[in-house]
C-alpha cells in the first residue's frame, strides 16, 4: 500500500517558486498497476519521486509499504529502495560498459549474495522478460526495446514489492512500447508486484488497473483502465 | 571486491582519455622519482669520491689564493696526522688551443700513497711515481679518454705556468670516475726554477687523520696554528670540499625540487579535470545507481578508487620506467666514462615507493572534488536535470 496525505512540494526555479504538489492526497493499494496522467508540469514524476523515496515533501506525509518516508535519512531511504523499490526510466539508463546480465545484477552488489546466486538471479530476470539468450550482450548490441526490458529485469531482480516506472514507453516504438507495457502487467498478474507508472502515452490506459489524473500539481482524481477489466 | 569490476569497467569506458590522462601521470612520476635520485646520486657520487679521514687545508680567502709551502712541514708535525700532500694547480694541456680538459695538480710524490691510501693504488705505481722525476698518475677516465697507458710520454702545455712538461705515466688512479692527472712537486718546481721562476707556494693542502674520531680536532688545531698568519687557512672535510665546490649543483638540484612540485601540481589539475569529465558524462547513470540504492558514500568510493586506480597504475609504470631508466645510465656509464656521475643515481626502493605513494596521492586528490559533488548530487534534481 502506497498512501500519501496532504503532500505538497515546494522549490525554486531561480527566482520563482514552484509549486510541484499541492495537498495531494492518494492510495494505490498494492498489487495494482496505476499509471499517473496529466499534462506537462502537472507534478506527475514530482509524485512518482515521492512515493519512489526519491525526494521529500516540502509538507505532508508518505507512507509506503507501512514505512514512513519522511522521518527516514539519506541512508535508510537508499536502503529503503534497494529492498523494496525497482526502477524503470525513460532512457533505459544501462551502464554501457557492463553486459545485460552484469546491468541486471548491479542491485544485488547492495545484497549480501554470492557471486554464483547473483548470476542466477540475474538470468532468472532476463529469463522473465524474455532476453535469457541475449544476456552476454552489451547495450550497444540491444535495441531500444530490449534494452528497456533489460531495465525492467533489473527493476525486478531483487523481488521489490513495487515498481515505478517514469515514461518507459516514451523512448519506444508503439510495437515496444505495448511489449513494455504487457511486461509490466505481467509483473503485476503473476509476481503480485505493485507497479506505477508516469506516462503520456494513451496505451498505457488499457494495461493499467486504474489512472490517476493530476493537474498543475493538484490530484484531479482517478479512472480505472483497461488492465483492470482484463483481468 | 565485488565493486572492481565495476572500477575497472567505468575507468576503461574511454580508452583514449585514460590513455592520455594515464601517459600523462607515468611521465610526472617518471620524471619526479629520476629528479627524485639526483639529490641522493649527488650524495653517493661525494661519498664515492670522498673519504672521511681526509682534510683539505686552503687559503680561506678561497682555493684560487696560496699558501706558503712550508705549511705543508707543520701540518705533518700536527698529531693525528698521519700523512700530507701539497696540492698545486697545473693548468695542464694537451692540446693549448683546446684548453684545460682534465685536472692537473702537482703533488708530493713521497705522501701521496698515503693521503690518497683508500684509492688503492698499485705498489709498482706509485713506487714508480716515487723514483721518477718526470712520472705522473692519471686517473682512469683520462687514461681511457686519450687511450694512454703505463709508460707513455705525454707532453702538457701549462696555460698558468711558462712551462711545457713532458710526463711518463707511471700508473693510473684507480677509479672509475677520476679524471684527474698528478705530476710530482720536485719536477713542477725545478722546472720553473730552470724558467726564472721561483714559487714557494701551495694551493693547498691534503692531510689524512689517522682517525675519523680525531677528524674535527686537527682541523680546528690546524687552522689555530695559523691564525694571525699571512695566510690563514680553512681547514674541513673531503666531503665538505667538494659539497662546496659544486655548490652550484646542489642550487640546481633545489631548483630541480622545485620543478618537480610543480609539475605533480600540474599533474593533479590535469587528472582532476579528467576526473570531472568522466563524472559529468555519467550524472545520468550516478542518478539511477542512487535511486536503484547505492549509498552516495559507495558511489563515492567508488569514482575515486576510479581516479586512484588510473593514477597507481600509471605511476607504477612511470617508476618502472624510471628504474630501467636508471639502470640503463647506469651501465652506460660502465662504458662511457663521459657518463661516470649518472651512475650515481640510482632508484632505490623507497624512491619506487615513494613515487607510487605520490601517484596514489595524486589520484585520491584528483577525484575528491568531481566524485564527492557528483555523489551529493540530490537523485531528484539529477533526474530532473538530465531527463
Amino acid at each position: 500500500m502506497i498512501e500519501l496525505r496532504n503532500v505538497s512540494r515546494f522549490y525554486q526555479r531561480g527566482a520563482d517558486d514552484v509549486h510541484a504538489l499541492e495537498n495531494v492526497s492518494l492510495e494505490i493499494p498494492a498489487g495494482r498497476f496505476v499509471a499517473l496522467m496529466g499534462p506537462s508540469g502537472s507534478g506527475k514524476s514530482t509524485l512518482l519521486n515521492m512515493l519512489a523515496g526519491l525526494d521529500r515533501p516540502s509538507d505532508g506525509q508518505i507512507s509506503v509499504a507501512g514505512r514512513k518516508l519522511n522521518d527516514m535519512s539519506e541512508d535508510e531511504l537508499a536502503e529503503f529502495r534497494a529492498a523494496h523499490m525497482g526502477f524503470v526510466f525513460q532512457f533505459f539508463n544501462l551502464i554501457p560498459v557492463f553486459s545485460a546480465r552484469e546491468n541486471v545484477e548491479l542491485p544485488l552488489l547492495l545484497t549480501h549474495l554470492k557471486k554464483a546466486e547473483r548470476r542466477e538471479r540475474a538470468d532468472t530476470a532476463l529469463r522473465i522478460v524474455g532476453l535469457a539468450e541475449r544476456a552476454g550482450h552489451m547495450p550497444a548490441q540491444l535495441s531500444g526495446g530490449e534494452q528497456q526490458r533489460v531495465a525492467i529485469a533489473r527493476a525486478v531482480v531483487t523481488d521489490p514489492e513495487i515498481v515505478v516506472g517514469d515514461e518507459p514507453t516514451g523512448d519506444l516504438d508503439a510495437k515496444n512500447a505495448e511489449e513494455v507495457l504487457g511486461l509490466l502487467r505481467t509483473l503485476k498478474q503473476e509476481f503480485g508486484k505493485t507497479v506505477v507508472i508516469v506516462t503520456h502515452d494513451p496505451r498505457a490506459e488499457r494495461y493499467v488497473d486504474e489512472v490517476y489524473l493530476l493537474d498543475k500539481g493538484v490530484f484531479m482524481g482517478s479512472r480505472p483502465g483497461g488492465g483492470g477489466a482484463r483481468s | 571486491m565485488k565493486f572492481f569490476p565495476f572500477v575497472w569497467r567505468n575507468l576503461l569506458r574511454n580508452k583514449l582519455r585514460s590513455l592520455l590522462t594515464g601517459g600523462a601521470i607515468m611521465l610526472a612520476i617518471a620524471l619526479v622519482c629520476i629528479l627524485r635520485t639526483m639529490p641522493a646520486g649527488f650524495d653517493n657520487f661525494l661519498n664515492d669520491l670522498a673519504a672521511n679521514t681526509r682534510i683539505s687545508i686552503h687559503n680561506t680567502a678561497g682555493i684560487v689564493y696560496s699558501m706558503p709551502y712550508a705549511y705543508l712541514g707543520r701540518v705533518r708535525g700536527v698529531p693525528g696526522v698521519d700523512a700530507a700532500v701539497s696540492w698545486t694547480w697545473f693548468g695542464g694541456a694537451v692540446d693549448k688551443d683546446k684548453g684545460v680538459t682534465f685536472p692537473n695538480f702537482a703533488v708530493d710524490a713521497d705522501a701521496i700513497g698515503v693521503v690518497f691510501a683508500d684509492l688503492g693504488f698499485e705498489p709498482e705505481t706509485l713506487e714508480h711515481f716515487r723514483t721518477h722525476r718526470d712520472g705522473a698518475l692519471v686517473g682512469r677516465m683520462t687514461m681511457k679518454k686519450y687511450g694512454w697507458k703505463r709508460g707513455d710520454l705525454v707532453t702538457l702545455s701549462s696555460n698558468v705556468w711558462p712551462l711545457v712538461l713532458t710526463f711518463r705515466i707511471s700508473g693510473e688512479i684507480p677509479s672509475d670516475q677520476d679524471p684527474r692527472f698528478w705530476l710530482r712537486r720536485e719536477y713542477f718546481e725545478e722546472s720553473l726554477r730552470e724558467a726564472g721562476v721561483t714559487f714557494d707556494q701551495v694551493g693547498m693542502i691534503w692531510a689524512r687523520v689517522d682517525d675519523p674520531n680525531r677528524v674535527p680536532g686537527v682541523m680546528s688545531e690546524i687552522d689555530a696554528m695559523f691564525r694571525n698568519s699571512e695566510a690563514e687557512t680553512a681547514s674541513e672535510t673531503e666531503k665538505s670540499f667538494f659539497q662546496n665546490f659544486f655548490g652550484s649543483l646542489q642550487g640546481l638540484v633545489t631548483v630541480i625540487l622545485i620543478v618537480t612540485a610543480l609539475v605533480t601540481l600540474c599533474i593533479v589539475f590535469i587528472a582532476a579535470n579528467t576526473a570531472s569529465m568522466a563524472v559529468r558524462e555519467r550524472l545520468r547513470e550516478l542518478a539511477v545507481l542512487k535511486a536503484i540504492g547505492f549509498r552516495w558514500q559507495l558511489l563515492f568510493a567508488t569514482l575515486v578508487a576510479e581516479a586512484a586506480l588510473l593514477s597507481s597504475v600509471a605511476g607504477g609504470a612511470g617508476a618502472l620506467a624510471s628504474l630501467g631508466l636508471t639502470r640503463g645510465l647506469g651501465a652506460a656509464a660502465g662504458w662511457n666514462p663521459q657518463l661516470g656521475p649518472l651512475s650515481g643515481f640510482v632508484m632505490t626502493n623507497v624512491l619506487l615507493v615513494q613515487g607510487l605513494f605520490l601517484a596514489f596521492f595524486i589520484g585520491i586528490l584528483s577525484g575528491v572534488v568531481p566524485a564527492f559533488g557528483a555523489a551529493r548530487r540530490s537523485v531528484a534534481s539529477t533526474l530532473r536535470d538530465v531527463f
